[in-house]
């Protein structure tokens, strides 16, 4: 912006910006649909046993991998979600617009989109919720190591009454995920015309996989909480 | 039996004080082959003379008789009866400006795409009229002639989320006609030419792949698979500028 | 009211419209294109099969040159045709097809080495030369001795128009689509622009010009069955007629297509038959080569719709519930080929029919297609009566075509005459130094609007005539006396009927309220100029008593040139009933003679060879004898 005539607006600037910021949309999606799946496995390590759950956990802490991480993953999801507010139906008429136009045209594709819109508000309010309580609790002893996380933390709050909150951010991340991950594919060209429904009942099965192990993965908390008189 | 067949019609006339935005019912008998081409006229001629719609070659050359046919922007002069339930609701195509029950002003919106798509051959060379014609392989010309098939009909722009939210988006309509002129050799523009015209989130940036267009298009254009490469290269063109070393 | 002022204003802008004004445009002058359609869904883009043009770069158009380009287009007109327009037009036609390369057509294009073509629905080999790779090709189409059609897969009038439409936008030509002009501004001397309805809202406005060309096409939605566009109902033919001073040519002369698919005379392209596609008849039997042995299928369009119905008469045609038709027949093509090069076919028959043609015949039967006649121009576009207006394209009888034109002509005259008419005018612009007269186009824009106010204050009222129900009436007139077959006795009555029908339609009332966009009173506003045009048909062709080219008279089936080898003129004026006709000579001079065309085998009655003009001496050589 160093020519001072572009200041008074009447002329059109060139600007790569755009291209960037989509790019970086792009980028912080994978990001985070990459650290989604880490992160179900992670927890899933409680399905085997919930010591090598604390195992894994003291592992992350103990090169303070969680706090670093956490910290990151909550600015990569802001990131992405200001990166994605560009397309958001924000302003009153457009919202109204937007779901007027789903009404009017049978179309699944665009009705997953408003259902992504919404699913990402959901997820930047419970997620960042979810990751301020999980880190900022106060550190619990197991087994002689000092965690943070741990099966027993976490199977206290799944018992505490977060099974719902829990249960409804599952489904929220899991869905916005599956979606997300088919329409990067179709915006950038890596899913053609020829394999779109190959990769739509992939984007159905892991989906539905996840949502299956995610509460897999509660039921087990829940469980161990009653098994260890939480 | 023919079946009788309903027909719930979008019914308002901008133009005349007393008309109200409605819903109207028509009731006609079914024959055989019947197109909607052909059972919007009998009730123009027989039931209301007022309607109004568009249709010009009625073979689904032209592209003007786009509409929403239950919920489907679609041609409805290959829309057979036949194909239909007993009660078809026809809705004029959104984004476009009505002109009156089912027909929109397709005209004005292309026109100003084809300015803000720049959407003809740029070249300095002059033609020679003594010369012979200059060559292009056979392939070349079928892959121009394949992007060059669009009808303009509206249904990808009316079936556009994005167009429907934000009147500066070029719609699937005018990102094709880029497309169109970066495989044609005649045209002279580069990747960086042609970010500029689509480089934005009024351009390409702006798709945010919804699929209604593909899922759409009468003519069964490649729009996916368009919109996608649109993408990739001028993403690619974009971010060639943030390797270090490259001029900007 | 608006009123909008510019040098040249084309009615029209199908492929003639655009191609004059894009010349305009480019010598500097303003031009406003008015379309009665948003302009790319103007009839020209309907035009699947190609353009004819004699370039010769293809193994079976190799020694092709315009003089058998124009011995095929005068044989074709038989006779009927200009024949120094038929000139221009051939020589003009290769450099045009190239400019339209430069411009952008995807034509398609050679590709050496051994190719698989078609010919009588047998597949042949031929090898096409490695030096003419990446040339434009061409294909086979009926009429012609050599494959000489440009075509763009089967959609050459979609992207020839869509070239010219960008074109017309990279030049800034305004074009104002969704108008329609319904009558021309004129002192009887000089046109001076047109009173144009808007079709969104219903307003009238002025458009002055210097100059004014028709280019609106044809007028074949006169009759309830064609392969026209609904919006070819004429409307700039009538506009020219209602002067009462500008003269219509050929009106008889109208074409019928072969291959109108039945329900709906959708046209499926002469590019069937000429890639090999065979004609049926109801015991599966291909019956063309019975009558036209060496053509069959591939002779011009009158004789083999012609043939069609001849062979229907017979009762080899199959029954349906819409009448008889025939079968065409693509299967053995194959599926490639016919999802390729023949693709818009296989798409209207699934859409439309609910056939597929890889597997299964298309019902077809002749249709009205083309009209030969027009607006009567010189060989600069101008018309006879009044200065300043030019006519191009289908609506113009310009007149290479006579009466019947050969498939691929007609596309490939838009943009020829185009250019040369585009020049001209531009002449005629670079010389224009009188004043636009306003007075002119305040009476017309007057006498326009008490037109269309009578008919909104008469709306709904009752004891008037329906304007649909006038149509239809004009339509039975047509099919029954004006079709293929024509004769004496029908065409008598249908003349006495149709001024009936015009005095009847002075009382035609709108049932709708007739505001904004109303397409009754779109319909109502030229209803009577449509009967008019179907009375300049069927008077024209009642008196032609003769049968040339499509016009086959049941009761004078020969071809009579020492009587009939001229061009009918009719100009309507005004309060009348019936247009005046008078006649003119078919060409200024006749650099081919009349002859034999070498199908149909019409009988002939000869005109004296030595008192036809003969081709003005500068001429290379004579034609004569061939």
């Amino acid at each position: 912006m160093s020519s001072k005539h572009l200041r008074t607006g009447h002329v059109r600037s060139f600007s790569r910006m755009d291209g960037y910021l989509d790019f970086f949309q792009m980028l912080s999606g994978i990001g985070l649909i990459l650290f989604m799946w880490s992160h179900m496995f992670f927890v899933a390590t409680v399905l085997l046993s919930p010591r090598l759950f604390n195992f894994v956990a003291w592992l992350f802490e103990a090169t303070y991998m969680a706090n670093v991480a956490g910290v990151i993953i909550a600015m990569i999801l802001i990131s992405h979600f200001i990166l994605a507010a560009r397309k958001m139906p924000f302003k009153r008429n457009e919202f109204g617009e937007i779901t007027k136009h789903a009404l009017l045209i049978n179309h699944k594709d665009t009705w997953k989109w408003l259902i992504q819109v919404v699913s990402g508000m959901i997820i930047l309010v419970m997620g960042l919720a979810h990751v301020w309580v999980v880190l900022s609790a106060e550190p619990m002893n197991i087994g002689g190591k000092e965690l943070i996380i741990s099966a027993t933390s976490s199977a206290s709050r799944v018992a505490n009454g977060w099974l719902l909150y829990y249960m409804v951010l599952l489904l929220v991340v899991e869905v916005h995920i599956g979606i997300g991950f088919y329409r990067l594919g179709v915006k950038w060209g890596y899913i053609s015309r020829e394999t779109r429904p190959f990769w739509k009942r992939i984007e159905l099965a892991v989906t539905a996989s996840f949502i299956v192990l995610g509460v897999a993965v509660l039921y087990t908390l829940l469980k161990y909480s009653e098994v260890s008189g939480i | 039996m023919a079946r009788m067949l309903t027909f719930n019609i979008f019914r308002f006339n901008p133009q005349d004080e007393g008309s109200k935005p409605k819903m109207q019912t028509f009731k006609i008998e079914e024959t055989d082959s019947m197109t909607l081409f052909i059972a919007l006229h009998k009730i123009r001629e027989e039931q209301d003379p007022s309607l109004m719609f568009d249709f010009c070659c009625r073979a689904g050359i032209c592209g003007a008789c786009g509409m929403i046919i239950n919920g489907r922007p679609e041609l409805a002069c290959h829309t057979k009866t036949k194909d239909l339930p007993k009660v078809t609701t026809l809705m004029p195509l959104p984004v476009f400006k009505l002109v009156g029950d089912l027909s929109v002003d397709t005209g004005t919106w292309f026109r100003q795409m084809y300015q803000n798509s720049e959407s003809w051959i740029h070249t300095n060379k002059e033609f020679d009229p003594n010369a012979p014609e200059e060559r292009m392989s056979n392939e070349t010309a079928n892959a121009i002639y394949d992007l060059d098939r669009c009808i303009e009909c509206g249904c990808c722009v009316a079936s556009c989320g994005t167009a429907r939210m934000r009147p500066e988006f070029m719609a699937p309509a005018g990102l094709m006609r880029v497309a169109r002129f970066m495989v044609d050799p005649r045209d002279q523009r580069d990747s960086e030419d042609f970010y500029e015209i689509i480089g934005s989130d009024e351009g390409v940036f702006g798709c945010m792949g919804l699929l209604a267009c593909e899922d759409t298009c009468p003519k069964d254009l490649p729009l996916q698979d368009q919109l996608g490469y649109l993408r990739k290269k001028m993403g690619i063109t974009a971010i060639k500028h943030l390797i270090p070393g490259r001029k900007g | 009211m608006k009123t909008i002022y510019t040098d040249l204003l084309c009615v029209g802008a199908g492929l003639a419209g655009e191609r004059v004004a894009v010349e305009a445009a480019q010598a500097g002058h303003s031009v406003i294109c008015l379309s009665i359609v948003p302009a790319r869904r103007s009839h020209s883009s309907a035009a699947q099969g190609g353009m004819q043009a004699a370039l010769g770069n293809s193994i079976m158009g190799e020694g092709d040159n315009p003089d058998i380009h124009f011995e095929d287009t005068v044989k074709g007109s038989d006779w009927g045709a200009d024949q120094e327009v038929a000139r221009m037009f051939t020589e003009a036609a290769p450099i045009e097809m190239r400019r339209l390369a430069h411009w952008g057509v995807p034509w398609n294009r050679i590709v050496p080495g051994e190719q698989t073509y078609y010919k009588g629905g047998k597949p042949f080999t031929a090898v096409e030369k490695e030096e003419n790779e990446g040339l434009i090709h061409s294909r086979a189409f009926g009429g012609t001795a050599k494959w000489r059609t440009c075509y763009a897969a089967d959609g050459t009038g979609h992207s020839v128009l869509y070239t010219l439409d960008n074109k017309i936008a990279e030049l800034g030509v305004e074009v104002h689509d969704k108008v329609e002009a319904i009558s021309l501004i004129h002192d009887g001397k000089h046109c001076y622009g047109a009173i144009v309805r808007c079709l969104k809202t219903g307003e009238l406005s002025k458009y002055i010009a210097k100059a004014t060309l028709i280019a609106t096409g044809g007028f074949g939605r006169i009759y309830r069955n064609s392969t026209n566009a609904v919006i070819n109902d004429g409307g700039g033919t009538i506009i020219a007629l209602d002067t009462g001073v500008v003269p219509l040519a050929n009106m008889e002369a109208i074409q019928f297509h072969p291959t109108g698919i039945v329900p709906t005379d959708i046209l499926v392209t002469e590019g069937c038959r000429g890639d090999g596609g065979t004609l049926l008849d109801k015991d599966k039997h291909r019956f063309m080569p019975d009558y036209e042995p060496d053509k069959a299928e591939l002779a011009s369009r009158d004789v083999v719709s012609r043939r069609m119905t001849e062979h229907m008469a017979k009762g080899k045609g199959v029954e349906s519930p819409y009448g008889t038709h025939l079968w065409l027949d693509i299967r053995h093509l194959g599926e490639k080929h016919i999802k390729t090069k023949l693709r818009e076919v296989e798409e209207i028959c699934n859409y439309f029919l609910g056939v597929d043609p890889i597997t299964e015949l298309i019902p077809v039967r002749p249709t009205q297609h083309y009209c030969m006649g027009g607006i009567r121009t010189n060989k600069d576009g101008a018309t006879y009566g009044l200065k300043g207006l030019f006519s191009a394209g289908e609506a113009a009888c310009w007149d290479m075509h006579g009466f019947n034109r050969l498939g691929g002509n007609s596309l490939s005259e838009t943009v020829v005459a185009g250019g040369i008419v585009g020049d001209k005018i531009v002449e005629f612009l670079d010389k224009f130094t009188g004043e636009v007269s306003t007075k002119a186009a305040d009476k017309a824009y007057k006498k326009a609007t008490e037109k269309v106010e009578k008919l909104l204050a008469e709306a709904g009222q009752s004891g008037g005539e329906s304007v649909y129900a006038i149509r239809e009436e004009m339509f039975d007139i047509l099919e029954q006396a004006a079709f293929i077959y024509r004769n004496g006795k029908d065409l008598e009555q249908a003349v006495e009927k149709l001024q009936a029908l015009l005095k009847k339609s002075e009382g035609i009332k709108l049932l709708s309220n007739g505001k904004g966009a109303s397409p009754e009173m779109a319909l109502a506003i030229k209803m009577q100029g449509m009967i008019k045009l179907a009375q300049c048909v069927c008077y024209g062709a009642l008196k032609r008593t003769e049968s040339r080219g499509s016009h086959t008279r049941e009761d004078f089936p020969e071809r009579n040139d020492q009587v009939w080898l001229n061009r009918t003129l009719a100009t309507w004026k005004e309060g009348e009933y019936l247009p005046t006709l008078s006649y003119e000579e078919a060409s200024p001079y006749y650099e081919m003679p009349p002859g034999e065309r070498g199908y149909g085998d019409g009988k002939i009655i000869q005109a004296d060879l030595d008192k036809l003009p003969k081709k003005p001496t500068k001429s290379k050589k004579s034609k004569a004898g061939e």
